[in-house]
């Protein structure tokens, strides 16, 4: 009967249109634990390798879900074509690296660090609750404290905040000099015709 | 600082693209002129790296571009370093005084670590948008996945959709003045206990216990202001499509990560 244990878990991660955890699935099928129910995950992730199928189970921040592998991705955005996938703006990324290092985290905090207003970062990585409102500080005015969610560790494919790298380690990294003498990146540039400047000159 | 020359006369270069990197802050712009300078954070050339940080200013302001306060305080910032390096220091301050730079050197490093992070995340988000995962056609009206796709419902929205409800109405004779006795507290309980036994309510449902005209207006202020109270929030698929009401859960609530 073992494989029929393989199947029915299975048969429940592929009709679950959302994450599913080891506990709930579990709570469905009582003749197994939690961990018996990972190895069969892990099993069925090696029979589609072994394969060749073009899916695989992964854990992200809630539970277990299936997903195709990367390699089909550019096949299926064209038949899924609008996703509601966006990505984030340079902004959003650091202000969400500020918060999920020191969450919970008030605005001001998060503006000392970037040196910029952040309202509209934070306005926009509430609206897409990757990070929510986790209470509210002790100081004046009693400023909101904002911290990461679940969607937060989705979004980024982690399944938890302990895979972001070490504060101690970036550091480490940065004072050992290497790659800070080559600008490398690209700098978005604004571009205006001599004729559209205005009269400040 | 010096006048500019004129572009303006110069029929030439009228039509010349002027390029310029954006920053998005002050942090960002310093950290440029660092790296394009090839210099260390921790022994900025304070003088250099000031001159061109005003000359970039200079640009944003000739170009028109708005300049955020922002970039102004760290401008001040790096001329008062400046200023300092210049005195000579007096006999007590020698000792006590540190590097001038410290404070800005730190700044900069502490930024430059979660600009670190921020290129991971962003490596990371590319990986994920890779992964389709196994889910149900989504977006069907009303299903949980429409509360995560749909857009915001702006005012006008609402009014456009009150507008069609309104039709509804049914009309009244003029000349009978009855004191409806119906307030804005009342229809606000009244949707919150529609929501008390119901995640979601079309706002259309909203209406139609009582479709006069009055209450569906008083119904409407309602609306509005337990939207304004964020006790609810509305969402809506598409344009013209039916529109969603949802109760909002307090902004307190503890979600842990």
């Amino acid at each position: 009967m073992n494989n029929n244990y393989h199947g029915m878990v299975e048969a429940v991660l592929f009709a679950s249109g959302s994450p599913l955890s080891l506990g709930k699935i579990s709570s469905v099928l009582k003749e197994l634990n939690p961990s018996q129910i990972k190895n069969i995950i892990e099993d069925l992730n090696q029979k589609y390798r072994r394969e060749n199928h073009s899916f695989t189970i992964r854990k992200i921040a809630s539970g277990y879900q299936m997903f195709t592998l990367p390699e089909y991705a550019e096949l299926i955005s064209k038949i899924l074509v609008d996703r509601g996938f966006y990505r984030l703006s340079v902004q959003a990324l650091e202000a969400s690296a500020i918060i999920a290092y020191h969450q919970p985290v008030t605005k001001a905090k998060i503006e000392k660090i970037r040196g910029v207003n952040s309202e509209g970062v934070l306005t926009t990585l509430l609206e897409r609750d990757l990070i929510c409102v986790k209470g509210r500080g002790e100081s004046v005015g009693r400023p909101f404290l904002y911290g990461t969610t679940k969607k937060f560790l989705s979004y980024f494919g982690l399944s938890s905040l302990e895979q972001l790298p070490k504060i101690e380690e970036l550091e480490a990294f940065l004072k050992g000099k290497e790659d800070l003498k080559s600008p490398k990146e690209e700098i978005p540039v604004v571009e205006k015709k001599i004729s559209e400047i205005g009269d400040n000159v | 600082m010096e006048k500019g020359y004129d572009f303006k006369t110069n029929e030439k270069l009228k039509e010349y693209p002027v390029r310029l990197p954006c920053f998005e802050g002050p942090l960002d712009l310093l950290f440029y002129l660092i790296k394009k300078n090839q210099i260390e954070i921790y022994d900025i050339p304070i003088s250099l790296v000031a001159q061109q940080y005003l000359e970039y200013l200079e640009l944003m302001r000739v170009l028109d571009l708005e300049i955020a306060g922002e970039f102004l305080v760290l401008a001040a910032t790096l001329l008062r370093i400046k200023a300092k390096m210049l005195l000579p220091p007096t006999e007590d301050e020698e000792e006590i005084e540190e590097d001038p730079c410290a404070e800005l050197v730190e700044a900069l490093f502490d930024y430059q670590k979660y600009k670190k992070t921020a290129d991971f995340l962003r490596e990371k988000e590319t990986e994920e948008s890779l992964f389709y995962p196994r889910s149900f056609p989504p977006y069907l009206e009303g299903s949980e996945e429409m509360e995560d796709k749909s857009k915001k419902v702006s005012l006008y929205d609402l009014l456009e959709a009150f507008k069609k409800v309104l039709a509804k109405a049914t009309e009244e004779p003029t000349h009978i003045i009855t004191v409806l006795k119906i307030t804005i507290e009342q229809r606000i309980n009244y949707i919150l206990s529609f929501l008390d036994n119901k995640k979601k309510v079309s706002f259309t449902d909203l209406f139609m216990d009582n479709p006069k005209r009055l209450v569906m207006i008083v119904t409407f202020i309602a609306i509005l202001e337990l939207i304004r109270l964020n006790k609810i929030k509305v969402l809506q698929r598409k344009k013209f499509s039916e529109i969603w009401v949802y109760a909002k859960h307090s902004s307190n609530k503890k979600d842990k990560p």
